[in-house]
């Protein structure tokens, strides 16, 4: 294994500011730049472990839900919507090597949108739903829910 | 900024002074929009010694929003000579030979900000009273009329029904621009939804732009100055309401960490004497938070391009989940 690892850098990076850079910094400003560069190294180290596990599961559940909404049959999405097209587009982007999450991630604001105009059939909606709910809880494992008063 | 271009700058503004002096100039954090410099101006006039805590606002190379400081400037002298809370303006200079960029100078007010949410550790007797002057000098600033304030260069709406439509196209398209490609479903969804249901103000007024808990100065006695009026513009009285009140800034049922929401707007309403219309009010709700985000994804693109090196913008990152997580229960999405 090479040495020092990358998480070990990371940590080596952040005391290297805090104990040589930070006593010599007189500027408020520059002191706060200076924690909020240690902070972007501690949000760096948990992205790297924690972001390809986030990938594999977002485009896994994209490639689910789309296969569950294909199940339901054309009879679902109405022609108006232009939802078909998106599904079509969403099953040829999921079953690429690798998939194109970002194809996939269009055709569900496609269906996202449909779902809050109220033009989406009630059981596509719901596996909508229940894709965005995961969706934001993934994203809230891995970035957490800060906000300015928080 | 430069203090020795500072001092030379200011002799020529002020030629009635001798012996100024720039003291203690430094950045300072927070005006995330613009860089902010603070300093003491000291300075010899009719035989007296003077002394005034300035602060510098010069453009930034990148950062969170695309604002005119001609505009900012503007706005916060009319405000001043209106009778509004906000530090007294001094100078402009648009020329960007001066200082590298555009910038301009004002009075420093007393008194402490935070980052959002009114900070729960203050005495209950400080909240309330900072409370009563956020609603009521946003009541001031909506009695305003914008001809008689000079304000015209805002850009007046045509019609009642103008300032939905502008706000929403106007950040939509700061959303196509800054996305960098990638896809955000409910925000996408959000955007289309403020399209399908705009709403027709009742009245148009001069509008902060972001007039939220964070955004002002205080004291123990209240407000002292509102402060950040770069996103000024004329619009809907609803959309400055909606801002504040967004869940956002204080997470809980306190609107900003001031006051219980409905009590905060009835504050609203007693202090106007208009009723609050309940749909404009969730339309800019939900304007606002789409807005924020945009916000956000327009600061993690200047960083990400190198326009800006200001360590805070890769944390914007993580205010989208409860943003998008806002949104996404707004328009019943889970």
């Amino acid at each position: 294994m090479l040495r020092p690892t990358l998480n070990e850098l990371i940590s080596g990076m952040q005391r290297t500011i805090i104990e040589a850079l930070m006593p010599e910094l007189t500027s408020p400003y520059a002191q706060n730049q200076a924690m909020s560069a240690i902070g972007m190294l501690a949000h760096a180290a948990a992205i790297l472990e924690s972001a390809p596990a986030y990938d594999a599961a977002e485009i896994k559940d994209l490639r689910t839900t789309f296969a569950a909404i294909k199940r339901l049959g054309d009879k679902h999405l109405s022609k108006k919507s232009g939802l078909r097209g998106a599904l079509a587009r969403a099953t040829r982007a999921s079953t690429k090597a690798p998939p194109d999450r970002r194809a996939m991630e269009a055709a569900m604001a496609e269906f996202t949108t449909a779902v809050a105009l109220g033009q989406a059939d009630d059981r596509v909606a719901r596996h909508v739903r229940g894709y965005l709910g995961r969706h934001l809880e993934r994203s809230r494992v891995l970035l957490g829910g800060a906000s300015p008063s928080a | 900024m430069d203090q020795l271009r500072l001092t030379e700058y200011l002799k020529r503004k002020m030629p009635h002074a001798s012996g100024l002096r720039v003291v203690g100039l430094k950045r300072i954090s927070g005006g995330s929009s613009r860089e902010t410099y603070a300093f003491e101006l000291e300075w010899i006039e009719d035989g007296n010694q003077r002394t005034r805590p300035m602060i510098g606002r010069r453009d930034p190379t990148g950062g969170l929003l695309k604002s005119d400081r001609e505009r900012e400037f503007r706005v916060i002298d009319a405000m001043h000579r209106a009778g509004l809370k906000v530090p007294e303006p001094l100078f402009l200079e648009l020329d960007a030979s001066v200082m590298d960029r555009p910038f301009f100078i004002m009075h420093r007010a007393p008194g402490q900000t935070g980052m959002g949410a009114f900070p729960a550790a203050e005495p209950e007797s400080t909240r309330l009273k900072v409370a009563n002057d956020f609603i009521g000098e946003l009541a001031r600033l909506q009695s305003l009329d914008y001809r008689e304030c000079g304000l015209e260069i805002l850009g007046a709406p045509k019609n009642l029904e103008d300032p939905a439509r502008i706000q929403t196209a106007h950040w939509n398209d700061i959303y196509e621009r800054d996305r960098m490609d990638e896809q955000y479903p409910i925000l996408t969804a959000a955007f289309a939804w403020l399209k399908a249901n705009p709403v027709v103000s009742d009245r148009i007024v001069i509008v902060h732009g972001d007039y939220r808990s964070g955004n002002y100065l205080y004291d123990e006695n209240g407000i002292i100055a509102m402060l950040d009026w770069e996103m000024a513009h004329l619009g809907d009285p609803m959309e400055d309401l909606g801002w504040a009140s967004m869940l956002f800034w204080g997470r809980d049922e306190f609107a900003g960490g001031l006051m219980e929401r409905e009590a905060f707007y009835r504050l609203y309403e007693e202090k106007t004497g208009n009723p609050i219309d309940r749909k404009r009010l969730f339309f800019y709700q939900v304007l606002g938070n789409a807005k924020m985000a945009v916000i956000c994804l327009t600061g993690i693109r200047d960083f990400v391009e190198r326009r800006t090196s200001d360590a805070v913008m890769p944390f914007l990152e993580l205010l989208l989940p409860q943003l998008l997580g806002d949104l996404a229960n707004q328009l019943r999405l889970v």
